[in-house]
């Protein structure tokens, strides 16, 4: 009974993306005739690495959209997957050695370490703001190596706030508070009344860096200035620490072995009741509602996102994934990679395929507003407007290879650590991440 | 063992009866000789001398993935040598060692007394006891990781069950239980080796030596302390030359369970090593991490010629 | 037993000894006995055993028993499914992998057998100039480790165009295999008798002849336990493999087990199970044959 139900449902899923790629097919073909900027080279053949995906309906549309663009311009695209953390080696690798895929699809300032190995994109980028309202301003700094277009910056994964409203309600809130000391207050009764929160302080590159810069920022405190020099030894560094450790005190205890499944596994299982996260946690427990579970469609019904509060500072200092898209300078066929760029973020290839990552993605422009996901479901409202309210890598300083390596080095989550588990005063801790920091921005 | 008792006969023969073809091939042995070594030679130079030299000069570069680097002295050293993190992944690799290859020798000489010892089903256990050892670390480590799991850990699961304890245990998020957690993993896939390969030692040791000190009124003790140890004392010294080296230089294990944290307090030199060359980019500074452990291994090196030496010296011109 | 005693025979020895063993046990009761032996080495085979039984329950539990300790009683399962099984074989590249792990092992193995066979036949045999040093800096090389060659040696598999392709393990591992099989082969061409190898030179074979005909033939056992110690050395092998390698498709399952499991930030315990089980499962079988090759290959390589 469960099974047929379950293979029923898979093979709906399949005939919507069929007839999702059937409906695309035609005004594919339409674009290939009048919009297209750039004609593929004959007998193009590209290859697509992309971080893997992490809700499955996401990487369906996105398989609808490859084989739309297939349809309409004759040119085979393979996507290969790698784990979040793994595309950043492998491109780097790719661009020395001068082979392998033609696009690399990955996170935050990834085009920036090679930024003379990526293909000018430019006119793409041109074309496309000025059809849709224009780039939000984080895009372009991840986008943008002086005046040039390296990548295009092509969606964001919104990093939320994810809770239980029942448990925030028993806890004596009727709503997620909006400033930090009020989210202290709330993180402390659902300690009280034994429904803890909990986020990933373990080497949890997506949701360990998301929590730990929020908390960063909104005190004031930033590891570089505007000029790369090293500021993180400040007093609002400070305050951001013992901000953390108030925090870390009232969570559930192993948050600093949680890498970034701990939490999702720990909220699914009742564990914790608020924790940090993209949205699918909420998407997964849909999914086993869909598949009969009764107790998930409960929790589905239950579970809420809001964004981060604001600290002392006065305004968002939330830190969300960019997923910026280049085109290698070595690939064979540039205008093919042009013109899939081109074609993936025309509204209609974009806001379908938007659709089909239900809010795990954000658009990068301004008419990605009126995308029909923003009206589908009121939960994903606070992911909406991500690309507008996160901050870059590297805060203050430059988007670049010195940006990666302090986040791959977890430099600031390091730090946050050390406070937290109290082996180290505030003081100690900052000073081993300014030293970490120098070492890398020098 | 054969060949020994036959060696003199050897040079007799060789001296006699086969001079002639000897003294032929005397004269291109050495060249033969390069030409049965020369695939092993190739693969060594090529695959292990050749990057281990070249690991030290990246050391004295800033090479970055993607990009060749240019020589800078010792300034990676210098920003390592004032590196808090660096530090505590040469205690941690210290400690981890230490730790764990002193348990692993205690349980391992243990566990092969007892297998030493006649029983039923010898062969079946023996056989089984060596499994965590055939089994790839990753996979069994894969395994750990589970069982060390922060919610849903079993043996959480067990000792609560036995009122023993009514709390989480936080195995890998806190510095000291990660820390004793990751020393266990390597405990369970080490002992087999050192047992078993203390087994064959003790199985090597004649049985006569216990009866006639037994007879002379030894005490169990007394005759491990005096006859099973010395006789066994070189193949300690290599085996645990052995499992020292591979302990210090693990990788794996840690990648699997804590990937170093957590807040480092599990980051051994190897892995900091990968953590700052392949994700962070910066080749230069892996490789001088790298570098750093050549001293430690050369040490162990040392430690091993001398248990060699000695045992040579030991069983001297007598019957080996 | 004073006869055995003056035999220099390793097996006699053994046997005396195990009658020696035997002649002091019954000085102990049956009580004793127990808590000496048995109850030891009983906890010391359940923790050894304890990972697998939980590694092969996982395998089969439904995710839902998975998570839920309290619920079901965990060490148990009444609802064995295949499906974490049927999805690693059917729904994911783990064929591929298994494929890519054993012809990387067997294509290393293989090299590095033949590489140490001429190697140990030159130090014991030919004893050209030099050998001695030859077998010690053999030693040293075994000594080496791959967590610091890796970062190095990355730079020379670009270089030489082997990234990401099999022929980066194929030609590394072997770096690790051939200290160690050179050093066990040459502890058994040391049994083989000399004047074998005289009578042949004198009726005017050559050395490659001798080599073929003679001595492989007796060394078969040390053949048989190097490539099955290389073997399960190639399997083992992680660090190398998780850098060289970058392709899915390429991948060794001990790599692929750590890297291909996550959808995005969900584990899947399941098939993380049961990918380690079946991947350990050729070793074991083989080890299951060849146990006492095995063992000579672990101990002899210490010892010689």
């Amino acid at each position: 009974m469960n099974l047929t139900r379950r293979s029923l449902l898979r093979s709906t899923a399949a005939t919507g993306a069929l007839a999702m790629a059937t409906s695309l097919t035609g005004w594919a073909k339409a674009w290939a005739q009048t919009s297209m900027l750039h004609a593929p080279e004959e007998g193009a053949t590209l290859q697509l690495l992309r971080w893997r995906r992490f809700i499955q309906s996401e990487e369906d549309s996105f398989m609808a959209l490859v084989a739309a663009f297939t349809a309409a311009t004759g040119v085979p695209v393979e996507v290969l997957s790698e784990g979040m953390d793994d595309v950043q080696p492998k491109a780097s690798v790719a661009a020395n050695v001068g082979s392998g895929p033609d696009m690399f699809w990955g996170l935050y300032s990834l085009p920036h370490l090679f930024s003379d190995r990526c293909i000018d994109v430019t006119d793409v980028a041109d074309y496309i703001g000025n059809k849709y309202g224009g780039w939000a301003p984080s895009a372009e700094v991840y986008g943008k190596s002086g005046d040039q277009w390296i990548a295009l910056p092509v969606a964001y994964n919104a990093n939320l706030i994810n809770y239980r409203q029942s448990a925030i309600a028993e806890a004596g809130f009727s709503e997620m508070p909006g400033d930090t000391e009020g989210f202290l207050e709330l993180n402390r009764a659902l300690n009280r009344i034994g429904k803890p929160a909990g986020m990933a302080l373990g080497f949890a590159s997506g949701d360990g860096n998301a929590w730990v810069h929020w908390c960063l920022w909104s005190h004031g405190g930033n590891l570089v200035d505007a000029d790369d020099n090293v500021i993180i030894n400040s007093p609002e560094t400070e305050a951001a620490l013992v901000y953390a450790k108030n925090l870390y005190d009232v969570w559930i205890p192993g948050t600093a072995s949680w890498n970034d499944s701990f939490n999702n596994k720990a909220f699914l299982a009742e564990e914790v009741f608020l924790t940090n996260n993209g949205v699918s946690i909420y998407a997964a427990a849909q999914n086993a509602a869909a598949e009969g579970d009764e107790k998930m469609a409960a929790m589905a019904e239950d579970i809420n996102h809001a964004y981060w509060p604001v600290g002392p500072v006065g305004k968002p200092t939330e830190f969300h994934i960019c997923y910026p898209l280049m085109g290698m300078t070595y690939t064979k066929y540039p205008n093919a990679v042009k013109a899939f760029m081109q074609f993936m973020m025309e509204a209609e290839n974009y806001g379908p395929w938007l659709n089909g990552a239900r809010a795990y993605l954000s658009h990068a422009y301004a008419a990605g507003e009126d995308f029909a996901v923003w009206t589908a479901d009121p939960k994903f409202a606070p992911a909406k407007p991500a690309a507008y309210r996160t901050l870059t890598a590297g805060g203050l300083g430059s988007v670049g290879e010195k940006a990666a390596s302090a986040l791959a080095d977890f430099v600031v989550l390091s730090m946050i650590a050390n406070a937290c588990s109290g082996r180290s005063t505030p003081q100690d801790a900052m000073r081993v991440a300014e030293r970490q920091a120098q070492r890398i921005y020098r | 063992m054969a060949d020994v008792p036959l060696s003199p006969t050897r040079s007799a023969a060789a001296k006699a009866g086969g001079a002639s073809a000897w003294t032929r091939l005397q004269t291109n042995r050495n060249w033969l000789g390069l030409w049965f070594m020369l695939p092993a030679a190739g693969f060594l130079i090529l695959f292990l001398a050749y990057p281990l030299g070249l690991g030290v000069w990246l050391s004295f570069t800033d090479s970055r993935i993607g990009r060749p680097g240019e020589f800078i002295g010792f300034e990676n050293y210098a920003w390592l040598w004032g590196d808090d993190v660096f530090w505590l992944s040469v205690f941690n690799t210290l400690l981890y060692t230490t730790v764990a290859s002193v348990l692993k020798f205690a349980i391992g000489l243990y566990l092969a007394l007892l297998l030493n010892r006649h029983m039923r089903f010898k062969a079946i256990i023996r056989a089984v006891v060596l499994i965590p050892f055939i089994v790839p670390t990753v996979l069994s480590a894969v395994a750990f990781w589970w069982i060390f799991d922060t919610q849903f850990s079993i043996i959480t699961w067990m000792l609560q069950g036995l009122g023993l304890i009514d709390h989480q245990i936080n195995w890998l998020g806190d510095s000291t239980m990660a820390r004793a957690s990751v020393i266990f993993a390597n405990i369970w896939r080490g002992v087999p080796f050192i047992a078993i390969t203390l087994l064959a030692g003790l199985q090597t040791v004649p049985g006569s030596l216990y009866e006639a000190a037994t007879i002379d009124g030894a005490t169990r003790w007394q005759l491990f302390r005096f006859i099973t140890y010395p006789l066994l004392t070189p193949i300690i010294a290599v085996v645990m030359t052995f499992s020292v080296l591979f302990t210090f230089t693990d990788f794996q294990l840690i990648w699997v369970l804590t990937r170093g944290g957590p807040f480092n307090a599990t980051h051994l030199m190897a892995t900091l090593s990968y953590q700052r060359a392949i994700l962070g980019g910066n080749l230069g500074e892996g490789a001088a991490i790298a570098t750093a452990m050549i001293p430690f291994l050369l040490a162990a090196i040392m430690f091993s010629w001398f248990g060699l030496q000695r045992r040579k010296w030991q069983s001297g011109g007598s019957d080996d | 037993m004073t006869d055995a005693r003056t035999s220099t025979s390793r097996m006699a020895v053994t046997v005396e000894q195990a009658d020696a063993t035997e002649g002091m046990d019954y000085l102990e009761t049956r009580g004793r006995r127990l808590v000496n032996l048995w109850l030891p080495l009983g906890v010391i085979m359940v923790v050894l055993l304890f990972p697998f039984y939980w590694m092969g329950l996982t395998a089969v539990k439904p995710d839902g028993e998975l998570i839920d300790l309290d619920g079901t009683f965990p060490l148990w399962t009444w609802n064995p499914t295949l499906k974490h099984i049927t999805t690693l074989l059917f729904e994911t590249d783990y064929p591929v992998w298994l494929w890519n792990t054993m012809m990387v092992s067997v294509g290393a193995t293989f090299l590095s057998l033949i590489a140490s066979i001429g190697a140990a036949y030159a130090i014991v045999r030919i004893r050209y100039r030099g050998a001695q040093w030859v077998g010690g800096l053999i030693f040293l090389a075994y000594l080496v480790p791959p967590s610091i060659l890796f970062i190095p040696l990355a730079m020379i598999i670009v270089q030489y165009g082997l990234f990401d392709t099999p022929f980066a393990l194929i030609l590394t591992y072997p770096t690790i295999l051939i200290p160690f099989s050179t050093w066990l082969l040459m502890g058994y061409f040391k049994t083989i008798p000399y004047e074998l190898e005289e009578c042949a030179l004198i009726d005017g074979a050559t050395r490659w002849q001798i080599l073929i005909k003679i001595i492989l033939p007796l060394a078969i056992p040390g053949l048989i336990s190097s490539f099955i110690f290389c073997f399960t050395l190639c399997w083992n092998e992680f660090i190398y493999a998780l850098v060289f390698i970058s392709d899915a498709s390429n991948k060794t399952v001990p790599v692929a087990i750590v890297t291909n499991f996550t959808d995005g930030d969900i584990f899947r315990w399941g098939s993380i199970m049961a990918g380690a089980l079946i991947g350990s499962l050729p070793l074991v079988i083989l080890y299951a044959f060849f146990v006492e090759h095995y063992v000579a290959a672990m101990t002899g390589a210490v010892k010689e």
